[in-house]
């Protein structure tokens, strides 16, 4: 399992954080309208300076900013998650976060609430979020199996999706139930500054809850009574990751839908090269998400035409094959 | 002559079948399948001719006449509905119930089958159609003559020519290109489609950003988002589109003128006129 060699753990932020601006700069520079970063810089006043201002800072820019918190808040949220139920399928899409955040979103957007009221987006999915974190950690955290969890996910996705699916389809709007497709595979197309500022100040501080859980996630590896010994306090623990991911994961869905395996796919690859120190996996894993989320979204805008297709097309293609694979050099390793 | 007598025999027959068919082209219990034939319908037929409309025709988003329904019962296009009023014609649409069409048809139900109308000279000749078939042809040429007079005064307000672009913008980012009823209708008063400049034939999606690229004079889209919104529609009010304002009209035309083409369509054409650059 291990052959790849430990690589010094600056030169990997290095790497990584590399990527994300790199992945940055494409995804500001991909778009149906022929205007790239060059047309933005040589562009004089005039018509067409004013014209590409508005594509970028209106347009592009919101979504490559959504990309970078979103990516990052899901690598970051899967690399805590897994520290905490040291489960390693653990991830917010597999076990039903991401779901019930798109439900809570759903209820208030279609029901008029967040027109009224725009704080209410990102309140809604963070309030579905934060049930089903508490719902899982409460049903199957802390020493049960890795199977009870991801079953107890495997129920509470389906039931989430059941009940979008009837909220939508409650919703007077004809335009409301073909609208599932974003809730469940997500999108940043046509996203704007509001959602940014909707959306940002829960990653912010989210993300920041699940760092400072690192340390503790460390304890945590040795044992719970190691962990005790070493004078970290389990609850608070938990409490940090589960606020942190529901406010993180909650408010990425309310504005983006349920994007999935980004949280699964990204810790799984950098695990190998930190070590399996838990709080060592926290930075990378949100450089490497927000890197992944980034790639994905240039790509979603690269690939057919007309409207274009759901960002969780692209990471389930890449996700789901991974998610396999995983379970099979687990069993591997159990049998 | 054997000519003359022929001559003769064939004004009879013309006669015998005028005077056995005329009456029955005034048709008494009219069923409609389709949301544009609702409306020719309930524009041209007295109450009591009329046996049922679609459900659509009652929905005011779509339909220009729904809030005159009332009563009028309203099918979905099944057959089981249709039958049991006995209608003695059918109107359908191009694209409408076809199943329930070919049945009809197969029982000797008379069907006028009337296809989407794109222009303004379409919209005359269904109407003209529609009234002559339910024996109303004088409150079709009223119709008719009142359409001609706002396109004609839509025409003398731009007399001009001033040379400005025009796009329809919908909910997803759906638009009308060229060869369809927006088109003609943004032709007629007298701007260029700018959706169909930018190459779309036919009805499609045109991306935001293409849209802020190379913004039209006028857009045609709602500024606000209905009470139970949807994203589709949030795209609307993204804010790419305001910081247009100071650069493009923008108009919110009811979305039942241009839903389907008929006689009020031409009220779109008036509306579109009266902005002024």
């Amino acid at each position: 399992m291990t052959g790849r060699a430990e690589i010094p753990y600056v030169w990997l932020l290095t790497g990584l954080a590399g990527l994300v601006v790199a992945a940055f700069v494409l995804s500001l520079s991909v778009g149906p309208a022929p205007v790239g970063l060059g047309t933005l810089l040589s562009a004089h006043d005039g018509p067409l300076g004013e014209t590409a201002a508005v594509i970028f800072f209106e347009i592009r820019l919101p979504r490559a900013l959504l990309g970078l918190a979103i990516g990052a808040s899901l690598g970051l949220a899967g690399a805590a998650l897994q520290g905490l139920l040291r489960n390693p399928l653990a991830e917010p899409g597999i076990i039903g976060i991401s779901g019930c955040a798109a439900l809570g979103a759903v209820a208030v957007f279609y029901s008029g609430l967040a027109v009224t009221y725009p704080m209410a987006l990102p309140l809604g999915g963070l309030s579905g979020a934060l049930l089903a974190v508490l719902l899982l950690y409460g049903l199957a955290g802390r020493d049960t199996g890795v199977t009870t969890l991801i079953l107890a996910g495997i129920a509470l996705s389906a039931l989430a999706g059941a009940l979008t699916a009837l909220a939508l389809s409650l919703s007077p709007n004809p335009f409301a139930l073909t609208e599932i497709v974003f809730w469940l595979l997500g999108s940043l197309a046509d996203r704007s500054m509001v959602h940014v500022a909707l959306a940002l100040p829960f990653i912010l501080v989210g993300c920041a809850l699940l760092f400072a859980a690192g340390r503790g996630l460390d304890g945590l590896s040795l044992g719970e009574e190691t962990a005790r010994s070493l004078g970290i306090g389990i609850g608070r623990l938990g409490l940090l990751v589960v606020l942190g991911t529901a406010l993180a994961v909650g408010a990425s869905v309310a504005v983006s839908g349920a994007i999935g395996f980004v949280g699964l796919v990204v810790p799984h690859l950098i695990r190998p090269l930190v070590g399996h120190r838990p709080a060592r996996l926290l930075l990378p894993s949100a450089l490497g998400g927000a890197a992944l989320l980034l790639v994905a979204d240039s790509l979603v805008r690269l690939i057919g035409s007309g409207q274009e297709m759901k960002l969780g097309v692209v990471t389930a293609l890449l996700g789901a094959p991974f998610f396999l694979a995983l379970i099979l050099s687990y069993r591997r390793r159990v049998l | 002559m054997a000519f003359g007598a022929l001559c003769r025999l064939v004004l009879a027959a013309a006669l015998w079948l005028a005077a056995v068919v005329v009456p029955g082209l005034a048709a008494e219990r009219v069923v409609s399948l389709n949301l544009c034939t609702d409306q020719l319908l309930v524009l041209l037929a007295d109450r009591t001719q009329i046996a049922s409309v679609s459900f659509l025709a009652a929905d005011p988003d779509l339909s220009y006449v729904a809030d005159r329904i009332d009563g009028i019962p309203l099918n979905h296009g099944a057959l089981e509905e249709i039958l049991p009023l006995s209608p003695d014609l059918v109107l359908a649409g191009a694209f409408a119930a076809r199943p329930a069409v070919r049945l009809l048809q197969s029982r000797a139900i008379p069907v006028i089958d009337l296809p989407l109308a794109d222009d303004f000279a379409t919209i005359a000749e269904q109407t003209r159609t529609v009234a002559e078939a339910i024996g109303q042809v004088e409150r079709g040429e009223e119709l008719v003559a009142e359409m001609t007079a706002i396109l004609a005064d839509a025409r003398a307000a731009n007399a001009q020519g001033a040379d400005r672009t025009a796009l329809a913008y919908q909910a997803n980012g759906f638009t009308a290109g060229s060869d369809t009823l927006t088109d003609a209708v943004l032709s007629e008063a007298g701007y260029r489609n700018a959706a169909a400049e930018a190459g779309l034939a036919g009805y499609g999606f045109l991306p935001l950003e293409r849209l802020v690229a190379r913004p039209p004079d006028v857009l045609i889209a709602p500024a606000t988002l209905p009470g139970r919104p949807s994203l589709a529609e949030a795209l609307l009010v993204h804010p790419a589109l305001a910081a247009l304002d100071d650069r493009v009209d923008r108009l919110e035309i009811p979305s039942a003128l241009l839903a389907c083409g008929g006689p009020f369509t031409a009220q779109a054409v008036a509306a579109l006129a009266a902005v002024q650059p």
